[in-house]
């Protein structure tokens, strides 16, 4: 229960830096805790499914985009209005993408997810009407006050793990626990595994859609690169940093790496090459990642 | 004769120039065993793969109840009852015993797109994993991890695993290949009560428990059907003994 008792203190500490109405904490650990959602979506599919996708950053910036749009281009801004509007056209384009890239399987299917992610990059990139390498102003933003929008993504962040968690302890989630051990073996015990994985294709993409309306509302900017898959790559790293197919293990992930690029950042200019040593020191040591240190023996 | 659960007609599936299955037409009867034998290569587990739905047929038919599937996947021929026990492990190696026997069971619900309760609170599928375990004598066994489980327990796993998906047609492949006498004696026991009241598709290498357990055999040689019989009459058959027994049975 120690996991338990973690899981609670740092979503007590993180509601609590609300109350100190700080500027830099309340910025620094808001794109934290957008980093953490990222992460806890992806694991869906990199942990609990065996799918290592690289189009994560792709819903996260689509969704970040369609905000920028809607505010800019139609006068929505009521989160109330927007935030489904957002979630939604990240989860159809999950869909789309989705339903295409799973006619692939293992490094092929990661392939096609990279092209599409790039496909999208170039597009917004190179359109002057979506903003080009610039990127977007959000014109108003749908939660304006630094601290409620602090809650908001707090609230998001606790609500993106519980529904998760219990989705996965639901006969669904068994099955794509069975899909990542033995696909083939589901297919003749009778589960239609494509459309299984689809699913979980399109929830992770919506939970991207939710991290990336948090984030241009906390900014109230988007850029192509948010979009790259760069982002993708990163995202990733932080699901086997903190360790995958646990859900908490990439929320801590994500939170570490938050601390070493700032920490780091001030140290040296080449932070990423800290990363780099403890992303290959987790792998050769912390096969199971962060959350290992936590797990006393294997997962069954 | 009763009435055939599947029958095949001119069933035949090409690898380049070879012709591993080439125009097979047998019928299965419905609550019966029918083994299917033949010397390594005869195109047994090609047959049991077309059955299965893991390989598509270059030509022929496949009818279950009077229905053409000769194009249906996997998932959709589980679906329709037709299960299939692999020869080599073919588990969830991570996942316990019961956690394998549940995942079968639970994939006769009407659709595992269920995202809200947990799976523990349905206990439709935890009474019929239970049984299954049971069936296959793994109760005591339940929480051991099936990649941990000895050669003959997984086995047995690999059969309740099937029973637990309660197919009308069960399609066997070796099941007692590789195992020692007593685990093989243990399984060919097994056999005899899964059977009952099932039809039952057998392929298999041990000509004692084929003969013992059978209803009526099959032999394929070069991927054509050389004769089907009661397991006496292929016992005494001389064309039989000249392509496969050979000296084996006296």
């Amino acid at each position: 229960m120690r996991r338990q008792a973690l899981l609670l203190a740092a979503a007590a500490a993180l509601a609590a830096v609300a109350f100190s109405g700080d500027r830099f904490w309340l910025q620094f650990l808001g794109k934290a805790m957008i980093g953490c959602i990222l992460a806890i979506g992806l694991d869906l599919l990199v942990g609990f499914t065996g799918m290592v996708s690289l189009a994560h950053s792709a819903f996260f910036g689509l969704a970040a985009y369609a905000l920028a749009l809607l505010t800019n281009r139609l006068g929505l801004v009521n989160p109330l209005v927007t935030l489904p509007a957002c979630i939604a056209f990240a989860a159809a384009a999950a869909l789309v993408i989705g339903w295409l890239s799973l006619r692939a399987t293992g490094v092929y299917f990661i392939m096609v997810t990279l092209a599409f992610t790039q496909m999208l990059y170039y597009l917004f990139n190179d359109s002057p009407a979506l903003g080009g390498s610039d990127g977007l102003y959000v014109q108003a933003r749908p939660v304006d006050s630094r601290v409620a929008a602090y809650v908001v993504i707090w609230l998001a962040l606790i609500a993106v793990y519980l529904v998760l968690s219990r989705v996965l302890r639901a006969p669904y989630g068994r099955v794509l626990e069975g899909i990542r051990g033995n696909e083939q073996r589901m297919r003749s015990l009778g589960y239609p595994t494509r459309r299984y994985k689809l699913v979980a294709f399109v929830i992770a993409g919506a939970t991207a859609g939710v991290a990336g309306y948090l984030d241009a509302t906390l900014y109230g900017f988007v850029n192509p690169a948010q979009l790259g898959w760069r982002q993708s790559g990163l995202i990733l790293v932080t699901v086997l940093l903190g360790g995958k197919g646990t859900l908490y293990g990439p929320a801590f992930g994500a939170l570490l790496l938050a601390f070493i690029e700032h920490y780091g950042e001030k140290v040296t200019e080449h932070w990423n090459a800290l990363i780099a040593a403890l992303v290959i020191a987790v792998v050769l040591f912390l096969p199971r990642g962060l959350a290992g240190l936590l797990q006393g023996r294997p997962r069954g | 004769m009763g009435e055939a659960l599947i029958e095949t007609h001119g069933l035949t599936r090409r690898f380049g120039a070879l012709a591993a299955v080439n125009g097979v037409s047998l019928a299965f009867e419905t609550g019966r065993v029918h083994a299917v034998i033949g010397p390594n290569g005869a195109g047994k587990s090609t047959f049991l793969n077309l059955l299965s739905g893991e390989l598509r047929a270059t030509s022929g038919r496949v009818l279950l109840r009077g229905e053409d599937v000769t194009r249906a996947p996997p998932d959709r021929l589980s679906r329709l009852g037709v299960g299939r026990a692999y020869q080599t492990a073919n588990l969830f190696p991570e996942l316990s015993s019961g956690d394998c026997v549940w995942l079968a069971a639970q994939s006769r619900l009407p659709s595992s797109m269920l995202f809200f309760r947990p799976a523990e609170r349905y206990p439709q599928v935890g009474v019929r994993a239970a049984r299954a375990l049971e069936a296959c004598g793994l109760s005591q066994r339940r929480s051991a991890i099936a990649g941990q489980l000895s050669y003959g327990e997984q086995r047995q796993l690999e059969i309740a695993m099937v029973l637990a998906t309660e197919p009308s047609l069960l399609l066997l492949d070796e099941p007692l290949a590789g195992l020692g006498h007593d685990e093989a004696l243990r399984i060919v026991a097994l056999l005899r009560e899964v059977a009952k009241g099932r039809t039952v598709i057998l392929v298999e290498h041990d000509m004692d428990a084929v003969f013992s357990i059978s209803d009526t055999v099959t032999v394929l040689v070069d991927g054509r059907v050389l004769v089907t019989g009661a397991p006496d009459e292929i016992r005494n058959s001389a064309a039989v003994r000249e392509a496969y027994l050979g000296g084996e049975v006296a």
